[in-house]
């Protein structure tokens, strides 16, 4: 009958296949983990109509707030989509959290000293630790920084790693962002959206806040201020309006409360910055520039770019401005480079890494290229200098034609491609057409490197929503969950409900 | 605040205006022309686009005036850039690239006025009778300034966007006295004049707001001096000139006026517009009336483009001027 809503659960009812992957919500037994119990309860007793109801309320509180990102179709005109959401949060307990947390700090820490060595003194390179032309060779490698003194010696303010989980549950870093990574405003907007839309679900959690992030972005931009200036002003370089990530910029700007700036807002005078303004020129001590190192100064990198401001580098060279994320960060990121982390880390700290990497193969190096060209099939190939999901061969996916241009391609130039296992990443009930479906997830935490590392509790959990697809960029079909870390304390409600459940 | 940001607020508003004040002097023809001998007609159509200023630009289009060909060149025509359809546009294009600065009931407002008129059947319109087509065009405006005032901090962007509606309202209410005078002035007194009269009036949303200043007949000086001197009328020629200067005052960092800030303290545009007001103030309607009133108001309209000049190189002039380069022409229009 049309006019009786149906009240019956649903959504648990479907049989939902775990297959070979780790599943992020069951365990073998098709039963949940410990800490998805409540959420597990509470979407049993859901209707359909209701679920629903929930997730179109969603949908339309993101288009009215303009949360969306720009595809560029083939008519030149930009459409506006919103980033899928899915309503099911992922959930990380807090002892995962603690060592995530411990390890990305361990790493950005190692990361940012480095940057400083390969920009000054190079031991790495002399005491024959990492080979210099993977350095000198890589694209992001500004010869232009050496010998800068950056405030606190930080280059990598904000940083943005991903991680994933193999089959056994064990995270490991897929690869680590230090060129001014975006996506930190899902992470803050999808938080929103699920207390208004479950507000319930929290009352059962101790989920950790993460609204704090755009106060604990500014406290950090303002920590590395040159001269320790007591009051800097700080602003957000953007491309403008037509850059996909306009949104973001925008969104952190007004949370922040600093002007967001284009290049032709600002003028280099006497290597010092200022903006233009209807009451003539007002200095600028810290740029958070979402524009990349090519295009932020036409006089010294691109010459042709109108994003830029003519000059900025020489007074970040003088020290009278700080750029952040600085210049020449994405050497460090490079993915021939990113094999070497775990030895950076044994260089710089004298510790063992605390995350692993995925098993990476170099072309590069002649005994692992061979292995490459044997197994093109099994193993995904990466461009260096690629990101966004483009410029992949995905072995077990691929064609003969494809692999067979990969294997012309990394015959002609080494350097530029690496090859990593095909990872069964771990897997999260997601919901798609009326059922749940098990789709890869990832994580991106967001790290914060000024006077010290902050990490707000969580990050943004991207899902490959394509069924059977691995990459969860935006670009590509990609969509986003909540992301909650749990309180350290082991929360009542949990553990009520764990052994209400078992008693049963 | 910053100079591009100015510069997009004080386009968006003085777009937003011109849609609004290119619609209401249509509409008001529109309704007088419909009972009016054909000769007539003719002639009325054609001083509607000479209010405009694109005469030049309509014959490349048209060969002669009538109400569907000046009602498409005015609305959509995309060969006329200061179409309403292309005012609507340029206004979002301008809010758009300063969305954060704005209130989102701006934007949602701005938004849903281009979508009206961009999805709009302008055949169909044309075939039925624009008149709900222009009324939402100038509610949509109207409503645009009323949110604008109620959502916005009245701080320097909102000033530019006052300065910048006040700047093109009152540029449009000179050249409708300008056109409209001219045609009256040929006529002896009789109901003819009266019509063209209370048609320039319309025009100006001005009929009602004349008749209760007292005065018993409709009389074209009357009317001239009450569309350029009053200071209490919202789109007589003296108060918007006193508004904007109230915004440049206020955008300048004095907001009480000139009082308390010397002579060689004030900026070109604060100086210009001042002696403008000034000259309307202590001016003597008699002098222009007839004749005389063509070349006057021909002169005040281009003091005014020469402090929208101003405007713009005092505050959003974010070229830097090189030795031996002449500066770039600004890069909307006047």
């Amino acid at each position: 009958m049309a006019e009786q809503p149906d009240r019956r659960p649903w959504l648990l009812e479907n049989r939902y296949e775990i297959g070979d992957f780790f599943d992020e919500m069951f365990a073998g037994n098709g039963q949940p983990h410990h800490h998805y119990q409540p959420i597990y309860e509470q979407l049993r007793e859901l209707s359909r109509q209701s679920f629903e109801e929930r997730r179109r309320q969603a949908d339309i509180a993101f288009l009215y707030q303009g949360i969306t990102f720009t595809v560029y179709n083939k008519e030149d005109e930009g459409i506006e989509r919103i980033f899928p959401f899915d309503l099911i949060p992922r959930i990380i307990p807090a002892p995962e959290w603690d060592v995530l947390e411990r390890g990305l700090t361990q790493r950005v820490t190692a990361l940012n000293l480095f940057l400083y060595d390969i920009y000054h003194e190079q031991r790495i390179i002399r005491e024959g630790i990492i080979p210099p032309e993977l350095i000198f060779g890589a694209k992001h490698f500004r010869r232009e920084m050496i010998g800068v003194e950056p405030p606190r010696r930080v280059y990598a303010h904000i940083v943005g790693s991903d991680l994933v989980r193999d089959n056994e549950g064990n995270y490991l870093v897929l690869e680590d962002n230090l060129r001014s990574p975006s996506g930190v405003s899902y992470m803050l907007e999808n938080r929103q959206a699920m207390k208004r839309t479950f507000p319930n679900l929290f009352q059962k959690y101790e989920v950790r806040p993460n609204e704090h992030y755009p106060q604990e972005l500014l406290a950090t931009l303002r920590s590395v201020a040159p001269h320790d200036l007591p009051d800097p002003t700080v602003v957000l370089l953007t491309p403008g309006i037509y850059n996909s990530a306009y949104f973001e910029h925008t969104f952190l700007a007004r949370q922040m409360g600093i002007e967001i700036v284009e290049g032709r807002d600002l003028v280099v005078h006497d290597n010092h910055v200022y903006t233009r303004t209807t009451r003539g020129l007002k200095p600028v001590d810290v740029i958070y520039r979402r524009i990349d190192d090519e295009f932020i100064d036409p006089l010294t990198f691109n010459p042709d770019s109108m994003l830029g401001v003519a000059g900025l580098l020489n007074a970040y060279r003088a020290g009278n401005v700080t750029l952040a994320n600085a210049i020449g960060t994405g050497v460090a990121d490079d993915k021939a480079v990113y094999a070497f982390v775990p030895q950076i880390i044994r260089f710089y700290l004298s510790e063992e890494p605390i995350l692993n990497n995925v098993p990476t193969y170099l072309a590069m190096r002649d005994e692992d290229r061979k292995y490459i060209l044997d197994h093109l099939d099994t193993l995904v190939v990466k461009s260096v200098n690629e990101s966004g999901g483009y410029g992949m061969l995905v072995g077990t996916q691929s064609t003969r034609e494809e692999r067979e241009r990969f294997r012309e391609l990394i015959h002609s130039a080494p350097r530029n491609f690496i090859a990593q296992p095909t990872i069964s990443l771990s897997r999260h009930p997601t919901y798609q057409d009326g059922e749940l479906y098990g789709c890869h997830v990832d994580l991106r935490p967001y790290i914060l490197c000024g006077e010290e590392v902050r990490i707000v509790p969580g990050g943004l959990t991207r899902v490959a929503l394509r069924k059977g697809s691995l990459v969860v960029n935006s670009s590509q079909g990609g969509g986003s969950k909540d992301t909650w870390v749990l309180g350290k304390q082991p929360d009542r409600a949990v553990v009520g409900q764990f052994w209400l459940n078992n008693k049963g | 605040m910053l100079s591009r940001v100015a510069d997009a607020l004080y386009w968006m508003s003085r777009y937003v205006e011109r849609a609004e004040d290119i619609t209401r002097i249509l509409t008001v023809n529109f309704h007088s022309l419909l009972d009016a001998p054909v000769e007539t007609a003719e002639s009325a159509w054609q001083a509607i686009i000479a209010i405009t200023g694109d005469e030049e630009r309509y014959r490349q289009c048209y060969a002669d005036y009538n109400a569907r060909n000046v009602s498409e060149f005015l609305l959509w025509n995309p060969s006329n850039p200061n179409a309403v359809r292309t005012c609507i546009s340029l206004a979002r294009e301008n809010a758009r690239s300063v969305r954060e600065q704005i209130s989102s009931e701006m934007w949602e407002n701005l938004n849903r006025l281009y979508f009206l008129v961009r999805d709009l059947d302008w055949e169909e319109t044309a075939r039925s009778g624009p008149y709900e087509f222009f009324d939402q065009i100038r509610y949509g405006s109207w409503a645009f300034q009323g949110i604008t005032a109620e959502t916005m901090t009245h701080g320097d962007g909102y000033e530019f966007i006052q300065l910048g509606k006040m700047m093109e309202r009152g540029d449009k209410t000179i050249r409708t006295l300008d056109v409209k005078y001219a045609a009256v002035n040929q006529l002896t007194e009789g109901p003819e004049a009266s019509l063209q009269l209370i048609v320039l009036l319309r025009s100006c949303s001005a009929f009602e707001a004349f008749r209760k200043t007292g005065a018993a007949m409709l009389q074209s000086g009357r009317v001239a001096q009450f569309l350029l001197l009053d200071q209490e009328f919202p789109r007589a020629v003296g108060f918007c000139l006193n508004r904007a200067l109230r915004s440049i005052n206020a955008i300048s960092g004095n907001t009480s006026g000139e009082q308390g800030r010397q002579p060689h303290q004030l900026n070109n545009p604060q100086r210009q517009i001042g002696r403008i007001c000034a000259d309307l103030d202590y001016l003597n309607i008699e002098e222009i009336l007839d004749l005389r009133m063509h070349p006057f108001l021909d002169g005040l309209l281009h003091r005014i483009n020469l402090v929208g000049d101003e405007i713009t190189r005092t505050f959003f002039n974010t070229q830097v001027i090189l030795p031996g380069k002449t500066q770039q022409p600004a890069q909307q229009q006047q």
